[in-house]
Formats: C-alpha cells, sequence, structure tokens
C-alpha cells in the first residue's frame, strides 16, 4: 500500500494543481495513463487509481507545474527567455491572412487559417494526420485525430472550451510512424513543449510532432459550468458555431440553424475557468505558429505569427499553393495585441504573486532575475 | 442394529436399504432424515451452511413423491412448506441463522397457529461466521417462539433427529426446531440407514379449522402446555445421556459439537475418572429432571456449547429454582469466562476451561502458540482473501462502478449486499463497498441516502445487489425509493443464478429446483413496471456499460442499472474458454509511467500474474477461464485475445 507521507508523482499533482484552481484542463494529463480521467459533463479532472511512481510525465508536462522558460525556449525556439519576449514571444514574422479556400472559409474561424495551414501540411507530405478537436452532437470539443481535408473541416470553428486534444496524442502507439501536427491553446502548446524538452521512451514519439499551431486565447470557458448553461439555453443539436466578434461588440454569440443569438459577454463572465487567471501566455509562445482573430477591424481575417522555420517552411507552403490570401498587419494593431498580452501578462503574475505570497515566487513559471524585474514592472 | 437386505451398489439418499452404512455429509444425513420421515413438500432459500438439504431433496424429489423447491426467500420458503403442514402432509424448511431473521414474523405467529402434518424448521448457525456477517445463535428464537428445540451431536444423530423430529411435531401440532452447526452440517461421517416411509398422504384442507394465531392469549397458554408436554417426552429422550463416573469432580453439560469436544479434551487431560458428560440432545425445553438426577448439591458443572450461553443461563434458572443457596450448583460456562464468549467453539478452549475449574496442571497448546504461529505463516505465505473467480461479471461490473464514482468525484459510494458481488470489499476487490448488512440492506440503506439532500448530502450513493438478492428482498426498497422520488441508483447484477450458495436458481431462472420449466421473472420488465429509467448493459461491453451509467447516476430520481452477463463459471463449465488470452511482453509498460503495473495492480484478475524477473505482466494459463474481458483493461493493449 503506498506510504501516507511519501506523495507519489500522480498525488503531487492532484493536490498541487488539480484541486486547487490551478487546472486549466488543457488534459496533458489525460490519455497518458489509466489513472487520470476528465469528467466532461462537469468539467473536471479525476484520480481514478492511485498510481504508486515517484515520477511520471503527468507532473512533468503539466504547464502549472515549475516551467524552466530558458528551457524551454531554448528547445523550441533557440533563444533564451529574455525580457523582450514577455508580451508576445519570438516572432519571426507577423501578418494578417486568410484562405482562399471556399470550403474552409465557410466553416472555419475569422480566416480559416489554422485548417489551411494543415491542409497545406498534409498536402505536401509534411504531416500524415493533425491532432485537433472535433465538436461532438453535445457540441463539446474532444480530440480528434484528421487525415484529410474533410476531416480537418470537422474540426474548424472554435468551441470556446478546452478540448482533450492530448487524450488522442496520448493514445497513439508509441510505435506510430505518423507524423503529426497538434493544435491547441496556450497551456495545450505549453505542455508539448515540455513534452518536447524533457522526451519520454513510453508514449507518442515527440520528434513525430513536426508542427505545433497554438490559438490566441485571452481566457477560456468552464466545460462543466459553461456547458450547462449552454444546454438549457439552446437546443445544441441546431447550434452551427460559435463566435466571440471581440471590441467594440461585447457578446457571445451563438449561430444556430434559425439565425444569430448574441449573449452579453459580462452575463458568460461567470463561467470563465478561474485557473485562466494565472496564464501569463496570450499567444502561445511555444507554438510554431500562433493563430488569432483578425478582430473587428480585419473581420473575417486571422492574425498570425510565425516563430520557427518550420512555421515559416509552411506559410511558405501555403503561399506557393495559393492557399492564403496574405496582407501586412498595420503598426497600431501590433502595438494593440503587444499590449493586450501585457496586460494579460501583468494581471496573471499579480496572482500568483498574490498566491505564493511572494514578489520573488512565480509559481510555476520559473524564469532568470532580470526577466522577472520585467514581470514586476507597472 | 438392523439386518442389512442387500448390497447397495450406488446409493443415494433415496435407496430403501435399512442398515446399509455410508459416508455422508451431515446435511446430506439431514436429507436422508426428511425421506425416511416420508416428507412431502419441502421449501428452502440458498444459505451456507444450510444449501445442501434441499439441493440433496432435489435430487430424489420425484423419486420420492416429494416437490421440492427454492423459494424466493426464506419466509415465503416457510410459508410453503406450512401451507402442506396444514393440509396434513409432512413438510421441512431448512435455512441459515440469518434466514431465520427473515422468516421470523411468519415463525412467530406460526406457533400460536399449530401445525397440522409434521413441520420441521432446520436452522444452521455459522459460529466464527464463515460464510456469514454475524454469527447468532438461533436457539433463543426457537425459545422466543416457545418451540421444541433438538440439536445433533453427530451426523448420525443428524439423520435419527430429524427423522424422529416430525413424529414430535405431530404429537404435538407445533412446528419442532431442528439446530445444526457448520461443523455438524458440513462434516462427513458414516451413517447407518433406516427404512424408508412412504406417506403418500393426500394434501386436504379442513374447512372447519382456523388456523390463526387468535385468540392470542387462549393460544399462548395452550402453546405452555405444548412446551411442557414436550419436556416430558424429552426427559426420557434417547438423544440424551450421561457418561462418566457416579460422583464425578466437574459434569460437563453438553450439546451440539460441545459432545464431541468433551470426548476430546477429556481424553487429553486424561480425567476419564472424574469428569462426566451429560449430553443433550433436546435443548428446548432443558430436561430439567433428567439433569437433575446426575448433578449433586454443589456439583462444578461446565456447560459446553456454540455461540451462546443458552444452556448456560437456563440452566442456572431452573437450577436456581430446585436447589437453593450452599447447594446451588456452580455453573460455568460463557458467562463465567471458562469457555471463549465469541467464535466457534473448540477442544483446546474447552480444555482450557476445564483446566481452569478444576486447577489442574495442563501443558497443552496455549492461546500464544496460536498468535505466534499466525506470526510466522504470514511471513511464509500470502494472506489471500476472498477473489472474484477469473472471468467474474462482477469483477467487470464494479471496475465500471468505481471509474463511474471516481469520474464524478463527489465521495460517492456503494451500498453493499450479500453475495458474490460482495467480495468488492475485500483486497482483490474495488473497495467502492461502503455498507453491509443483510439481504437487500444496501438498497434499502440507499432508498434513505437518496433523500438526505435536503441535510445538504450531496454523495452519488449506488446500491448493487444480485438478481437472487434483488428477488430476495430488494424489490420493496426500489419500490419505496421509486414511490418517494429517492435520488438513487441501483445497479442489479444479473448473472443468471444464485451463485455464492452453489448456482441455485431463482424466480429469475427457467428452471425449477427440481429441474422442471418454470416462469422466469424478467429483472427488466419488473423494474420497467416501476416506471423509472431503467438501462440494461452486459458489462464486458466497458464502454456501453460504462456510458449509460454514467448518464444515470446525475438523474434527479431513482434509476436502475441492469448489468446482465451469466456467471463466469457457469459460462466456462457449460462452454468452455471462449478466449485464448496471453500479454505481449514488447508492449507490456509493466512498472513504467503509463501503466505501473496497471492490471495486476489495480484490476486484479487472479489469473493475471507479474513476473518480478522480466518486470512484465502474465496470464497464468492455470487460472485464466477465458473470458478475454482483461483486454480492455491494459492502457497499452498489451493483452492479447484470440477467440477459440
Amino acid at each position: 500500500m503506498t506510504s501516507e507521507t511519501v506523495l507519489k508523482a500522480s498525488q503531487r499533482l492532484y493536490d498541487e494543481v488539480i484541486t486547487t484552481g490551478l487546472c486549466t484542463l488543457c488534459g496533458a494529463c489525460i490519455g497518458l495513463c489509466p489513472y487520470f480521467g476528465m469528467n466532461l459533463r462537469r468539467g473536471t479532472i479525476r484520480r481514478i487509481d492511485p498510481c504508486e511512481r515517484d515520477e511520471g510525465r503527468c507532473y512533468q508536462y503539466c504547464p502549472r507545474t515549475d516551467t524552466d522558460m530558458d528551457a524551454i525556449y531554448r528547445r523550441i525556439l533557440g533563444v533564451p527567455y529574455d525580457k523582450d519576449k514577455i508580451d508576445i514571444g519570438v516572432v519571426r514574422d507577423i501578418f494578417l491572412a486568410k484562405s482562399r479556400d471556399a470550403d474552409i472559409l465557410k466553416k472555419g474561424q475569422d480566416g480559416g487559417v489554422v485548417t489551411t495551414l494543415l491542409w497545406a501540411a498534409m498536402e505536401e507530405g509534411i504531416i500524415d494526420c493533425a491532432v485537433e478537436t472535433r465538436m461532438d452532437e453535445d457540441k463539446s470539443p474532444v480530440g480528434f485525430l484528421a487525415r484529410n481535408k474533410e476531416e480537418l473541416l470537422q474540426c474548424a470553428g472554435n468551441s470556446y472550451e478546452p478540448g482533450a486534444v492530448f487524450e488522442t496524442l496520448n493514445r497513439i502507439p508509441r510505435d506510430s510512424s505518423d507524423n503529426l501536427a497538434i493544435v491547441g491553446l496556450p497551456c495545450q502548446v505549453a505542455a508539448v513543449g515540455k513534452m518536447k524538452t524533457y522526451p519520454s521512451q513510453n508514449g507518442v514519439n515527440v520528434d513525430n510532432i513536426k508542427l505545433v499551431v497554438g490559438l490566441f486565447c485571452g481566457w477560456s470557458l468552464s466545460p462543466g459550468s459553461f456547458h450547462t448553461f449552454l444546454r438549457e439555453n439552446f437546443d445544441l443539436s441546431q447550434v452551427i458555431r460559435f463566435d466571440i466578434p471581440h471590441h467594440p461588440a461585447h457578446s457571445f454569440d451563438v449561430y444556430t440553424t434559425s439565425g444569430k443569438k448574441s449573449i452579453e459577454l459580462d452575463e458568460i463572465a461567470e463561467f470563465i475557468n478561474p485557473a485562466c487567471s494565472y496564464c501569463c501566455d496570450m499567444t502561445a509562445q511555444f507554438a510554431d505558429i500562433s493563430v488569432g482573430s483578425g478582430r473587428a477591424m480585419f473581420k473575417g481575417w486571422n492574425t498570425v505569427i510565425v516563430r520557427t522555420g518550420a512555421g515559416a517552411d509552411l506559410i511558405e507552403v501555403a503561399k506557393k499553393n495559393g492557399m492564403l490570401e496574405i496582407q501586412p498587419l498595420p503598426e497600431e494593431n501590433l502595438t494593440h495585441l503587444k499590449k493586450a498580452a501585457l496586460i494579460k501578462l501583468k494581471k496573471a503574475i499579480k496572482k500568483i504573486t498574490e498566491r505564493t505570497g511572494s514578489e520573488q515566487d512565480f509559481g510555476y513559471l520559473k524564469v532568470r532575475a532580470e526577466v522577472a524585474e520585467a514581470l514586476l514592472e507597472e | 442394529m438392523v439386518q442389512v437386505k442387500h448390497k447397495v451398489e450406488k446409493f443415494n439418499i433415496a435407496t430403501d436399504a435399512p442398515g446399509h452404512v455410508e459416508l455422508l455429509l451431515g446435511n446430506e444425513a439431514i436429507a436422508r432424515g426428511i425421506v425416511e420421515a416420508g416428507v412431502q413438500v419441502a421449501a428452502a432459500y440458498p444459505g451456507t451452511p444450510s444449501s445442501e438439504i434441499l439441493e440433496n431433496l432435489v435430487k430424489v424429489a420425484k423419486k420420492v413423491g416429494m416437490y421440492a423447491q427454492w423459494a424466493i426467500n426464506e419466509k415465503v420458503a416457510i410459508e410453503v412448506a406450512t401451507a402442506a403442514s396444514m393440509s396434513g402432509l409432512r413438510a421441512v424448511t431448512a435455512m441459515k441463522a440469518q434466514g431465520l431473521n427473515v422468516a421470523l414474523d411468519f415463525v412467530q405467529h406460526l406457533n400460536l397457529i399449530g401445525t397440522n402434518g409434521g413441520l420441521l424448521i432446520i436452522v444452521c448457525d455459522d459460529p466464527e461466521a464463515f460464510s456469514s456477517v454475524n454469527e447468532q445463535d438461533s436457539r433463543w428464537l426457537a425459545q422466543i417462539g416457545d418451540y421444541p428445540l433438538l440439536e445433533p451431536s453427530s451426523v448420525q444423530e443428524a439423520k435419527e433427529m430429524t427423522k424422529w423430529a416430525f413424529e414430535l411435531s405431530e404429537q404435538l401440532h407445533s412446528a419442532v426446531f431442528l439446530r445444526s452447526v457448520t461443523r455438524i452440517s458440513h462434516a462427513s461421517s458414516v451413517v447407518t440407514m433406516s427404512d424408508i416411509q412412504r406417506l403418500d398422504r393426500k394434501a386436504s384442507f379442513d374447512l372447519a379449522q382456523y388456523f390463526s394465531p387468535s385468540p392470542v392469549v387462549q393460544k399462548h397458554a395452550e402453546l405452555k402446555q405444548k412446551l411442557e408436554k414436550a419436556r416430558k417426552i424429552f426427559e426420557s429422550s434417547p438423544f440424551n445421556w450421561y457418561r462418566g463416573p457416579s460422583s464425578p469432580d466437574l459434569t460437563l453439560v453438553c450439546s451440539g459439537t460441545g459432545w464431541l469436544y468433551a470426548l476430546d479434551a477429556i481424553e487429553l487431560l486424561d480425567l476419564e475418572k472424574s469428569v462426566g458428560i451429560i449430553k443433550l440432545g433436546t435443548t428446548w425445553p432443558l430436561p430439567v429432571e433428567f439433569i437433575q438426577k446426575h448433578l449433586r448439591p454443589g456439583s462444578r458443572v461446565l456447560v459446553v456449547e456454540e455461540v451462546d450461553p443458552f444452556i448456560e443461563v437456563h440452566l442456572k434458572e431452573q437450577m436456581y429454582d430446585k436447589w437453593g443457596g450452599d447447594e446451588l450448583p456452580k455453573i460455568y460456562g460463557k458467562n463465567t469466562g471458562h469457555i471463549r464468549a465469541v467464535g466457534e467453539l473448540n477442544p483446546d478452549n474447552l480444555i482450557d476451561g476445564i483446566v481452569k475449574v478444576l486447577g489442574v496442571n495442563y501443558r497443552g497448546r496455549n492461546l500464544s502458540y496460536d498468535k505466534k504461529a499466525k506470526e510466522h505463516a504470514s511471513k511464509m505465505t500470502l494472506a489471500r482473501q476472498p477473489i472474484y473467480c477469473p472471468g467474474c461479471p462482477h469483477r467487470a461490473s464494479m471496475w465500471i462502478v468505481k471509474r463511474v464514482l471516481r469520474l464524478e468525484g463527489t465521495d460517492g459510494f456503494v451500498t453493499g449486499d450479500i453475495g458474490c458481488y460482495a467480495l468488492d470489499r475485500y483486497h482483490g476487490g474495488q473497495r467502492v463497498t461502503r455498507t453491509q448488512s443483510a439481504m437487500g440492506g444496501g438498497s434499502g440503506l440507499a432508498s434513505g441516502f437518496g433523500k438526505l439532500e435536503q441535510f445538504g448530502f450531496n454523495q452519488t450513493v449506488i446500491a448493487h445487489c444480485g438478481d437472487s438478492t434483488f428477488f430476495h428482498a430488494a424489490i420493496p426498497a426500489i419500490i419505496n425509493a421509486v414511490h418517494h422520488k429517492s435520488k438513487t441508483t441501483y445497479v442489479v447484477l444479473d448473472n443468471s443464478t444464485t451463485g455464492m450458495t452453489g448456482f441455485q436458481p431463482h424466480p429469475g431462472t427457467l428452471l425449477d429446483a427440481i429441474g422442471d420449466p418454470a416462469v422466469p421473472v424478467d429483472i427488466e420488465d419488473l423494474c420497467r413496471s416501476l416506471g423509472c429509467a431503467v438501462e440494461v448493459a452486459d458489462p464486458f461491453d466497458l464502454e456501453d456499460a460504462e456510458q449509460k451509467l454514467r448518464d444515470l447516476v446525475n438523474r434527479e430520481d431513482t434509476k436502475v442499472m441492469i448489468y446482465r452477463r451469466k456467471c463466469g463459471l457457469i459460462v466456462f463449465r457449460e462452454e468452455g474458454p471462449q478466449y485464448k488470452v496471453w500479454v505481449d511482453e514488447e508492449k507490456c509498460f509493466g512498472e513504467e509511467c503509463g501503466c505501473d503495473r496497471y492490471c495486476t495492480r489495480i484490476f486484479k484478475c487472479p489469473a493475471l500474474i507479474w513476473d518480478k524477473e522480466a518486470h512484465k505482466a502474465k496470464v497464468d494459463e492455470a487460472l485464466c477461464t477465458g473470458c478475454g474481458f482483461c483486454f480492455k483493461v491494459c492502457p497499452q493493449s498489451a493483452i492479447v485475445r484470440e477467440k477459440i
């Protein structure tokens, strides 16, 4: 029987993150093993049985356990985590983009860039499949392995709740040689960053992950309480898509077969996952390519940040095949983006230091001294 | 000694061969006694250590013109037998001690009603609770009802007493109790047969009689007279005797197994010349004149009986009336601390009692030796607790229940019941069962827990019960829950048998006790007729069974999940193994992150073993029944199965 005094890896994760309000439901701990499970209805992660190991991937990959920013930056982006990166991370290139494919534009969010890039990667043979999320009949995002354009289209469209994309990734047999892309929220992308920095013998070979696409994220909605709210107010079988159209609009839009219904954002504020308030990353800084909305000024477009060589290569492929329309991002939009990212970061740092009780202690975020100073600046 | 008329080649308990000698199980001997007495109706509910009585009767029932029934529970069983008795036939019912509790309401009215055809109530107690969840002494309940009570001390005597009990019952117009224990019912010994009576009475209900306990006080007075009549008969019963010196230093008063332990103890202590034994076979009412004949004023008496100081207490009370002051015999036993007050009797603790009373010097094996021996043995062998058989569907069902409860995350639990599925509480189960009590108790408790929401209760409660338990006792509890809108989930584990007691049929099975076609009562239809949500699944169909239960547990009202799959042992016996199962060692993660010995440490089928040298899981082919379920359990799909 397990000793009560020595905490094992899964117990530590449970006691330090999952039950303490830090868990973003990124799902990196799901699917690695049978010991953790996700209750989608309640929006909770639960330990089903006790694992007795002192060390485990679940604790290591969690984006809310100790995250050595320098180590992961060097591994993924080839540079250290300096104070000039704290807002929107490494920017190799940044622009606005929009798909040229009518099918994708119809289904995709804003400019349909994520779907287009994955399609381009498949066509070019860079990847065999993409680990994404797809909405089930109840319109909950569930992990899905897409292998062709039609399946990519099924995955297109935001749900604004975290999807258990890792359950699908972790269940891929370790002897599989398929090349993969993975799409995730910033916390999920951070977990992938940790997986690449600390690879394991078990589970999917991280070298197979050829492409990481990150999504911009301010906060996500709790699959438990928010989905109950949706169920109570809508016939989910009639829902087509969701959208948050951004300032000056202040709504959460639900598109159904009988039209659009707008809910005041303030009304759904109570369903925001409280754990999101500890998140410092608005633009998914560990991705090869990060994609967000073009916002009100560029409705129907995506903001795209390219961070790595692999990302840049893929953009070239998409451009070459005429799959994307591209235009420069105006300076004021870039300024606005950096400002928004910085606000999210500073709010999170404040919450973290309140929680740890010390301005020297950033909880899970491990940074060098000069970066720490920058994080604390007003 | 009866002359053997002919040589018997193949013996069964209906073989008419007076004088034939055979090795019989105690319960088999009792069944033989029932056949010899010309009994025409037998009804019972399975319960260890009584089950073999009816099991043996059903084998010969048609041959001897008997109707034998596995009734839905012990109360209905005794009612079925009583109908036969009312109609003039000799009838018998048999049950374990706890079954008497179920039948007790009827028993406590039957005493005043009286009987026509001889009626025997056989109760088998379980000292040390080897197969029960209490170790009650049923003799008190016979006494409460003013019933005459017999206790056999050997397998032969069990047969003789059983046969004679019907005569006694017809003499008194009262049902008679026979109390056995595990060491009589489940012991085997040589038995000499007597001749078989074929009564072939015609069943007929006399309209001139009114079978009722009323008028109660008058009938109670009549019952007291019957009891006194019984006592007079007992005073000269051949089942009571005295052995030993005419002026012993100590007299052992024994009933049941006490007799044989007393013989052992006296021999070991070499006290044949100074210790006498009063052996009692008729223990209520006590044959006080007989006992008094073999005692002197101031005699030292040590009472030797199983479970409670029943005879001890009554003996003290009755001797007090006969003698007074200094002349009172000194009566020792469980109440005086001379014999262990709990657990099963054995020659060792009897020897301790004798030594204490007489002050003799005896260096036998003492209790601290037992303690030391156990400690050493625990280092050499594993303490194995009971576990679900390989292939058992309950392992799959409780696996699913655990997953659902843990994923709900509400500190949910299972209210347990009596049967194979109750093994969840041991090391080999998933240990989500947190209560255990009487038959149907889990279902009743759950109906109560489901009404505590107004007091802040928000834990998920699931009651489980088997198919036989469902019929026996759970139905009223489930109806209660439905009617009161109790927020409870019932999981009925239907494996098409009454498993724990030996695969007896029940009202849901296709055949009756004798093997004739019966009308199977469908659990699913019955539950649906209550108007509550009902789902049915095969627990081996893991995803479907789990999803259905997860959807059910969140409903506000009462709901029933039926996990239906035949008992794994029956499938293995009837059809053989379904799959060849083995572990692909290349895929097995073993102790690594991603597994941590999931199949052997968490799932715990005994046929899955851990190879300490290879650090891999393996299938033990000697234990595996080829059910194939474990292949769904392995997170790395390292357990492989191939259809046979």
